[in-house]
């Protein structure tokens, strides 16, 4: 019984967690239409910002995170407008977007090894003290709840933006329809970049936690993670950033199963849900018509 | 000249398949223009292009005075022209969201006054403001397309095929209700058909075929013209 209570509970704080690592990829898809298959290696780049932030200068993970939405808004902005306006001007966007993003995943890794090396790195977990705390007599490390904490935290930000302000209001437009959005008036060039350096910058945060959920960081982890965060927000529904929050706790709960009662299985488990979701509800769990874009 | 909008020679297309090969017309302020064209003549294109949804290949196009032929699509919009485009709606959105976002770069007092307006114009709106565009009928979806494309107050109405996918009862309530705004909003519009009913209040209109202007005249004119008759009063009408 007391094994059972730890894996629902610790899955349920791993799934808010899965959702953060797949939002990014989410909002960017509601956007643009575009799988970011790049995004596993920022969530990389952003376990290494937090990495060196940590080892060099001493930052508690948590500071990193505005270093984070800083760094990734300015190497968003200028790569939104280097490659996405072409693209989505091509007779194919979709497939063009695949093999682009494939490239930058492939060159964020090459250079990172090539730097740095292809070691793991890692953040110790007692960073936010050893104590640890206690939900309903089961004790767990005080980092998942600061991870915890922090990715609702970004699922409040993003609700508060699409619902609550005059931009957020033009990004649920343009994820309606791109054409009708910019004959309403609205700069979608300029909301797209916005929105694409935020799912970039969200990969991040997610990277910066990582550590204590994921585990250690290597520059090879992004295409894994990707395909992660694609089984997650396919579970969710593709193009609906809140979905994405039940994919993560799905597939948190059911990760946390598998590693208590059938560990050396677990790592097959995204790719079974991700089939599972295909052939059975493929437009996500609370998801209609984001398919048809 | 009081040209509200001019085109000069303008070729346009999708990648790199060219539609339009130098078409020219224009639209005076207070004039209703009618672009008739059969399916793949370029209507939807040269539409496009005047909105800025498609990037002008060559020519011209001069709006209120202004060059717009590079300005960005929502310039154009804020400058003065609304575009209603064939599917006219955000289908997921309710008919209140649409309304707002039709004055999306207008004050939100300017937005609950020109809705009050449209919901006078289009009591059904008015009725279904809390519903999807989706659930609407197709000839309600037109009038919440026509009713968010005048929200901002456009200088200049262009509009893709506003009776596809309407039933002919349908097409002649479309017609009547543009005549009417026409009359009462003193509009400028260009509206692109393939059915000759809204020939019925166009002070002047133009033919597009094959990406070129080939006809551009009053309804006299264009009566008296045999092979124009033949392909729009002809057996298929």
């Amino acid at each position: 019984m007391n094994l059972f209570a730890y894996t629902i509970l610790a899955g349920i704080m791993y799934g808010i967690f899965f959702g953060l690592v797949g939002l990014g990829l989410n909002i960017i898809f509601g956007v643009l239409k575009m799988i970011n298959l790049a995004h596993g290696d920022f969530i990389m780049l952003g376990s290494f910002l937090a990495f060196w932030l940590y080892d060099l200068l001493g930052f508690n993970p948590l500071l990193v995170i505005p270093v984070a939405v800083v760094v990734f808004f300015l190497v968003g902005v200028p790569l939104y407008y280097l490659f996405v306006p072409r693209l989505l001007k091509s007779k194919d966007p979709e497939m063009l977007s695949f093999i682009l993003f494939f490239g930058v995943s492939q060159v964020i890794e090459a250079v990172i090894i090539f730097s740095f090396g292809n070691n793991q790195r890692s953040i110790p977990s007692n960073v936010f003290g050893a104590a640890g705390f206690d939900i309903f007599g089961q004790r767990f490390p005080s980092a998942w709840l600061v991870t915890t904490l922090v990715s609702l935290a970004a699922f409040a930000f993003v609700y508060w933006y699409l619902h609550h302000t005059r931009m957020g209001y033009a990004t649920r437009a343009v994820m309606a329809n791109r054409d009708e959005a910019m004959m309403s008036g609205i700069d979608v060039d300029r909301i797209s970049a916005f929105v694409f350096s935020m799912g970039l910058a969200l990969a991040a945060i997610a990277g910066v936690f990582s550590f204590f959920i994921i585990g250690a960081a290597s520059p090879s982890m992004g295409p894994e993670l990707t395909t992660l965060s694609f089984a997650i927000i396919v579970l969710g529904s593709l193009g609906s950033p809140l979905g994405t929050v039940l994919g993560g706790l799905i597939y948190g709960v059911a990760i946390m199963f598998m590693q208590s009662y059938f560990s050396s299985w677990a790592d097959i488990l995204p790719y079974i849900l991700l089939i599972a979701v295909m052939l059975f509800k493929p437009e996500g769990l609370v998801g209609k018509a984001a398919r048809s874009a | 000249m009081g040209d509200l909008l001019t085109i000069s020679a303008l070729e346009s297309g999708y990648g790199l398949i060219q539609v339009l090969w130098g078409s020219s017309l224009s639209v005076s302020l207070n004039q209703s223009v009618v672009l008739l064209g059969v399916n793949g003549a370029g209507k939807t294109t040269l539409l496009k292009t005047i909105a800025g949804l498609l990037t002008a290949w060559n020519g011209k196009i001069v709006f209120d005075g202004i060059d717009i032929t590079r300005a960005k699509p929502n310039k154009r919009i804020a400058g003065g022209i609304g575009y209603m485009s064939e599917l006219g709606i955000f289908p997921n959105l309710t008919v209140e969201e649409n309304l707002k976002l039709g004055g999306y770069f207008r004050t939100e007092k300017q937005n609950r006054k020109r809705a009050e307006d449209m919901y006078e114009y289009f009591p059904d709106l008015k009725e279904y403001r809390k519903k999807m565009g989706a659930s609407l009928s197709g000839g309600q979806r037109k009038m919440l397309g026509v009713a968010k494309t005048l929200m901002s107050n456009p200088k200049l109405v262009i509009m893709d095929e506003p009776s596809s996918g309407l039933s002919p009862k349908f097409v002649k309530k479309v017609v009547e209700v543009l005549k009417f705004l026409h009359e009462r909003e003193k509009l400028s519009m260009l509206i692109a058909e393939q059915n000759v009913s809204f020939i019925d209040f166009a002070q002047k209109i133009y033919i597009l075929d094959k990406g070129q202007v080939t006809f551009g005249g009053d309804v006299e004119e264009l009566k008296g013209n045999d092979t124009i008759r033949k392909t729009y009063f002809g057996i298929s009408h």
